[in-house]
């Protein structure tokens, strides 16, 4: 599974909320679909956890179906307390899970 | 000259089977078959809630296109209004497709040091549907917006 | 001869009806913002990271810059000119049978490059390929496509076969690019979708590929994209790589002359 994580904008301060972007490579199979040439239905395979933490406590946590969109992106918002670590880990429905991180680095 | 600009237009128009736009109205169709999943939305409400009322709020923002040329990305985006203190947050948003096979899309749980209750994302939607978002409150109560979103057939691929 | 053009005539009007009337079945502007906001988060974003380290560990600026004939800081601006006329050697084989000189692609320039390097030469179709093509082209994001078809013979001769290959009706129906794009008949819609015009700004056409299908959920190159509507239309698709499907390109980026290159675009 390939990921990346985007904070906006690039430039912030302690105290400003900043938008976090989750994007994920991934089929989001939603267990109803056939494939074209076999005919059999493509077992479901979706993210169905997505945590994000922020020097390891629990900022947010999202419960996920194969409703999302192929390659999903997920967005939330984040009040900068101060330098550290967002942690994003991300798991699906057939056990593959990563984890990614991105630096929070207020200025001033 | 014309005779050239009448097999234009034939050509493409049989290419395609219809020029005459389309809403799809496919949610029976998309019932034929049991997702793994499936939930309606009754039962996914109730599972969220517990049965509380859910009230129909200006505090909420739920943003969709009234059209979405396709079905398969369809973004939305959820706020809602609240001071994101210890003790006045909002607990979760979660993001419904009433007319899919399994309506849940995303349940995500805040914490104040969200500071916004935001979520934006991108959803599938199997047919022309309302997309519904409920937030939990910490206080408690749910609060609830919806927009109907029309999912149109697009042209040649 | 004359029952054709009345019959015609009535269709379009019978047409034209049904569209007035259905009106606000199109995206409205708040709708269209929506969609814009996404190219934020464009999926592509993914390959072209993976595009990135891909051109820099097989090809890397300073080769690429010698197989285009030009130095490392003129880059993005020569970029910003494909498809072009390139001088190769005999390593290059492979993209030039007959002749030294040809006009080629972005990702034909790139398959040269690899040659340079003695490295794995992809096929246009592989995705190792889609991603080298559409990162080495974002180096020229904020410029404008600026094609010259007057560079020279080759270009003057490819942007005339491109317009020959773009009206030229062919397959069952009798089809051409033209069929859907000509200037009498894009504004119109097939389904819901509104034909659009490959030369207007507003289309960005050859500015903006590769772009992420969302319909196919994967980064598409202009070529591919093409050939997927030939495919749509009923028409034998032109290989990848061919001149034909070559002048096309040149044709239609020529359209688009001038139109910022935005990569990755994100597509319907």
């Amino acid at each position: 599974m390939k990921t990346l994580v985007k904070i906006k904008p690039k430039d912030y301060k302690v105290g400003d909320i900043v938008k976090i972007d989750f994007m994920a490579m991934h089929p989001m199979e939603s267990g109803m679909r056939k494939d074209k040439d076999t005919g059999q239905i493509v077992p479901a395979h979706y993210i169905n956890e997505v945590n994000f933490l922020f020097n390891d406590k629990v900022l947010t946590k999202m419960v996920t179906w194969e409703s999302l969109s192929v390659n999903p992106v997920l967005s939330i918002s984040l009040k900068v307390s101060g330098a550290g670590t967002l942690k994003v880990l991300a798991k699906d429905n057939k056990g593959d899970s990563v984890e990614t991180s991105a630096a929070i680095t207020p200025k001033g | 000259m014309e005779r050239r600009s009448f097999l234009k237009g034939f050509g493409a128009a049989a290419t395609c089977a219809a020029l005459v736009p389309s809403i799809v109205n496919a949610a029976d169709e998309a019932k034929k078959v049991a997702g793994p999943n499936e939930m309606s939305v009754e039962s996914a409400i109730a599972a969220i809630t517990g049965g509380k009322p859910v009230t129909p709020s200006a505090k909420v923002t739920l943003s969709a296109p009234e059209i979405a040329e396709n079905g398969a990305v369809v973004p939305v985006k959820v706020s809602v209004e609240s001071s994101m203190s210890a003790n006045d947050y909002v607990k979760a948003i979660h993001v419904l497709a009433v007319k899919n096979n399994n309506s849940r899309c995303a349940n995500v749980y805040l914490t104040p040091a969200n500071g916004e209750a935001t979520f934006a994302t991108r959803i599938k939607l199997g047919a022309t549907q309302d997309v519904l978002a409920i937030a939990e409150m910490s206080n408690g109560t749910f609060l609830s917006a919806k927009q109907n979103v029309k999912v149109t057939i697009g042209g040649c691929g | 001869m004359r029952k054709l053009s009345i019959c015609a005539a009535f269709f379009s009007l019978a047409l034209c009806g049904i569209l007035n009337a259905e009106e606000a079945m199109s995206m409205n502007a708040a709708d269209k913002a929506m969609y814009a906001e996404m190219l934020e988060n464009n999926p592509a974003d993914m390959d072209i990271a993976e595009g990135e380290e891909l051109f820099n560990s097989l090809i890397g600026q300073e080769t690429y810059a010698k197989v285009l004939g030009v130095s490392v800081k003129d880059l993005p601006e020569t970029i910003a000119g494909f498809p072009r006329m390139l001088t190769a050697i005999p390593k290059y084989d492979f993209t030039f049978p007959k002749t030294m000189r040809k006009v080629v692609t972005l990702s034909q320039s790139l398959q040269m490059a690899l040659a340079e390097r003695d490295k794995k030469v992809f096929k246009l179709k592989d995705n190792e390929m889609i991603k080298m093509t559409a990162y080495v082209k974002s180096l020229a994001n904020g410029l404008t496509t600026n094609i010259d078809v007057k560079a020279n013979k080759q270009m003057e001769e490819m942007v005339v076969l491109g317009q020959h290959v773009f009206e030229e009706r062919r397959g069952g129906r009798g089809l051409s690019c033209n069929s859907c794009h000509s200037a009498d008949i894009v504004g119109s819609r097939l389904r819901m979708q509104v034909l659009p015009d490959l030369g207007a700004k507003e289309t960005a056409s050859a500015g903006t590929w590769p772009a992420y299908r969302m319909t196919q959920s994967a980064m598409v190159t202009f070529d591919k994209r093409m050939q997927q509507c030939m495919k749509n239309a009923l028409l034998a698709e032109l290989p990848l790589g061919s001149k034909e499907i070559v002048a096309l390109e040149v044709y239609i980026t020529n359209l688009s002359k001038g139109n910022a290159i935005q990569i990755p675009g994100l597509k319907r």
